[in-house]
């Protein structure tokens, strides 16, 4: 018992770096996704095709491929990165996809109806976008949102076996050396990853609330 | 005759084709001001589709259409603008969901007549109050019957003080204990020399309240003529089966 | 007929601009796809050496064993899930609370643990603290079988939760108890309308197997290491290996997307009839059968 808690603060430490993976992803993804679905709902054909070939290729594609491609591959045209860098870059482009459909199907969902009725009083394009579109697409996706992101935070976990030393990297590491209470550590871990994975879908839910539309 | 100086709408020769369909043919229609025009038909017809082209939710592939003697805009602020003269009442009333009936009324004078939020309010509540539904102004739609949703959307087309109003089948998707409530309010309308023209199957109400009636079949107007005469004297068969139908 | 868009139908001078975009953003695009291309040749990227392995039938085999074993794993995992998935599904929706309740907490908790660490704990703790020695099979199988059992689970039980509430009181009306109209009733029509949904969860299996080569299960994505290591061109293995994911999880997403057409058009007759469109007294007609209909008459 006592080994376990000696390792408490250095897998917890680990964690720090998960959530700053997390983070990142998450900012970037949202921005990345948010601009593609915009490119798929374009009236400019090239746009549309460019957006849908890049969500249809990651998508279908595992993460952990994707991940070979970034880390081994770009510095073979010389792009380098630190291996936080690269997990960060593969995470946005990988949850990016989940985020423009979503987005997309948010805007999709929109009754066409209303657009027509907001056209026809007179509101422009970008009004129709600002106090028709916008509110209504924002509300509707942060059910499905809160899901892609979790996913997110799981899949932090894959950049592990590529040089990042976050949670399960430490987690790894740690029972390598204390392997009397791998079950311990390994348990820690696991409880680490529920409690967040259970906290994001608390706040999702309270934030869904706060901005549900009475339907 | 009406001149053409009089007429809030014209429509010169209007063809309209879906793909093969040729759903608007060789279409003239004029609305006066103050007229109460009703265009009535068989589903298919195209009515709802020549509806739409007045203020351009539906393009024409030929002929030309003014509104208030003006050619209709085909783009930006001036379509805008012109939306802005032309109300329109959905059938399926397309209420902005996430917004209160009294915001929704007031969105149009708020951002596109940049009315001051007490202005726009104080008018959205009186026209509430008007199609008589004032007491729901902080209700969604979604907590509404339909017949109180389509007064809204009544409402809120009125809320832009619009020269002209065109109703795409209002009561089409209401159930009918609440049609004549919204039957009722446009009835008013017209009393109060709104001109306005009425997508509709509703027979009666043409009666009463029309000043002429239009019947469109297969995408041509076949028959134009006062309530009194199309309803006891249509004169062309297909007016004639239509009405049998209808009325038994 | 009408179609109700984003955007009005342009304008002459709006069509000129989105024309112009157009080729703005066609131009832009070659740019950027020449100017990779001749960054990628200067680096060697399109050398002969660095294909010409990719052709040898050694490796092609050599990687078509992965794929096997990708697709062995994934199979495996997914009939195992299917029955993991059923019986939590079943359990959730039970009458008795002792039982629903831990399948919520089962269904909760391997939802929210990454695929990873329970590959690794089968993989670590088994046999340190367990003794147990799993094959590299196994312990990839099972531990997406965790996940994706959880993950079915959900499927199946919103499938059953979405057929119309007539279908269960109908059952009860004559006679039948609750298993029995889990079984006859309730679960054949949900696993229909549910079989797009199970082949996206296939395609979700193939992507996650590609874990496997971190505890050491010769897949695909292991396969494409030791090549890349091998012939030294990552770039190009992973991209190829990555393509014939694509292509794999491409044609699974076809079959899944005919399914669900097919199954719009085969039961076109059970869904809601629509009375948009037609006149006042069909629609009320209509919607006076539809009610006998959902009644059971």
């Amino acid at each position: 018992m006592n080994e376990i808690i000696e390792v408490l603060p250095t897998l917890l430490r680990s964690f720090g770096t998960t959530l700053e993976l997390a983070l990142l992803s998450t900012i970037a993804s949202l921005l990345v996704g948010t601009v593609v679905a915009i490119m798929r709902v374009a009236p400019i054909p090239p746009l549309r095709w460019a957006g849908t070939a890049y969500v249809h290729f990651v998508r279908n594609t595992p993460i952990t491929i994707i991940f070979f491609i970034i880390v081994f591959g770009l510095p073979q045209v010389g792009v380098i990165f630190s291996f936080f860098w690269f997990a960060v870059l593969v995470l946005t482009l990988y949850t990016g996809t989940f985020v423009a459909e979503t987005v997309r199907a948010g805007i999709q969902a929109i009754p066409a109806g209303q657009i027509e009725a907001a056209r026809s009083i007179g509101l422009s394009f970008t009004q129709v976008i600002r106090y028709v579109v916008l509110p209504q697409a924002l509300r509707s996706v942060v059910p499905p949102l809160a899901t892609v992101l979790i996913a997110l935070l799981k899949n932090t976990s894959v950049a592990s076996a590529f040089g990042v030393a976050e949670a399960i990297n430490s987690m790894t590491n740690l029972v390598n050396v204390h392997s009397t209470v791998v079950l311990g550590i390994m348990g820690a871990t696991g409880f680490a990853y529920i409690s967040l994975a259970l906290l994001l879908g608390r706040a999702f839910a309270w934030l869904e609330r706060t901005v549900a539309i009475v339907r | 005759m009406m001149s053409m100086s009089d007429s809030i709408i014209v429509l010169e020769k209007v063809n309209k084709w879906f793909g093969p369909a040729h759903v608007l043919r060789d279409i003239d229609l004029s609305v006066g001001f103050g007229e109460v025009v009703v265009v009535a038909g068989p589903s298919g017809s195209g009515k709802s589709t020549m509806c739409r082209t007045i203020n351009r939710l539906e393009t024409i592939n030929s002929g030309a259409i003014r509104v208030n003697g003006q050619p209709l805009p085909e783009e930006g602020k001036e379509l805008a603008n012109l939306r802005s003269e032309v109300g329109m009442v959905f059938q399926q009333f397309n209420l902005f969901s996430h917004l209160s009936i009294l915001d929704n009324v007031a969105l149009g004078p708020l951002k596109v007549r940049k009315q001051s939020k007490a202005e726009a309010g104080e008018r959205a509540r009186w026209l509430l109050d008007r199609v008589g539904i004032g007491d729901q102004a902080q209700k969604y739609p979604a907590q509404l019957s339909g017949g109180q949703q389509q007064r809204a959307a009544i409402a809120r087309a009125l809320a832009m003080d619009p020269k002209v109003i065109l109703f795409d089948e209002p009561t089409s998707a209401l159930d009918p204990e609440m049609i004549n409530e919204v039957l009722d309010v446009i009835g008013k309308l017209a009393e109060d020399g709104m001109t306005m023209l009425v997508v509709t199957h509703e027979m009666g109400f043409a009666r009463q309240v029309a000043d002429r009636v239009v019947f469109m079949d297969a995408g041509q107007i076949v028959e134009q003529a006062p309530p009194e005469i199309f309803f006891t004297r249509p004169e062309t068969a297909r007016a004639r089966d239509f009405l049998a139908k209808i009325l038994k | 007929m009408t179609t109700a868009n984003l955007f009005d139908q342009p304008g002459p001078k709006a069509a000129r601009r989105i024309t112009l975009f157009t080729i703005g953003a066609v131009v832009l695009i070659a740019i950027v796809v020449a100017y990779a291309v001749m960054e990628l040749a200067a680096r060697g990227q399109f050398d002969a050496a660095r294909w010409s392995p990719l052709t040898n039938p050694k490796l092609i085999l050599f990687l078509l064993q992965g794929l096997l074993n990708t697709l062995g794993a994934a199979a495996v995992s997914l009939v195992l899930a299917l029955v993991m998935g059923i019986g939590l599904a079943i359990g959730r929706l039970s009458d008795v609370r002792f039982v629903r309740g831990p399948c919520v907490v089962i269904v909760e908790l391997a939802r929210a643990a990454p695929v990873l660490l329970s590959m690794l704990f089968l993989f670590l703790a088994f046999p340190l603290a367990f003794h147990i020695d799993l094959s590299a099979f196994w312990t990839v199988v099972l531990a997406l079988t965790l996940y994706n059992g959880a993950a079915i689970a959900e499927i199946v039980r919103a499938g059953v939760l979405t057929l119309p509430s007539g279908q269960q009181e109908a059952a009860y009306a004559i006679g039948l108890r609750w298993w029995p109209t889990m079984r006859l009733v309730l679960l054949p029509q949900a696993l229909r309308v549910m079989l797009p949904g199970l082949i996206g969860q296939l395609i979700v299996l193939i992507k996650d197997s590609a874990l496997g080569f971190i505890v050491g299960y010769q897949e695909l994505a292991a396969q494409a290491q030791s090549a890349a290591l091998l012939f030294n061109n990552p770039l190009q293995t992973y991209v190829v290996v990555g393509l014939v994911f694509v292509l794999l999880n491409s044609a699974l997403s076809w079959v899944s997307t005919y399914v669900s057409g097919r199954q719009v058009g085969a039961d076109s007759r059970d869904q809601a009839i629509t009375t948009v469109g037609l006149e006042p007294e069909a629609a009320a007609a209509l919607r006076a059968l539809d009610v006998e209909r959902r009644m059971g008459r």
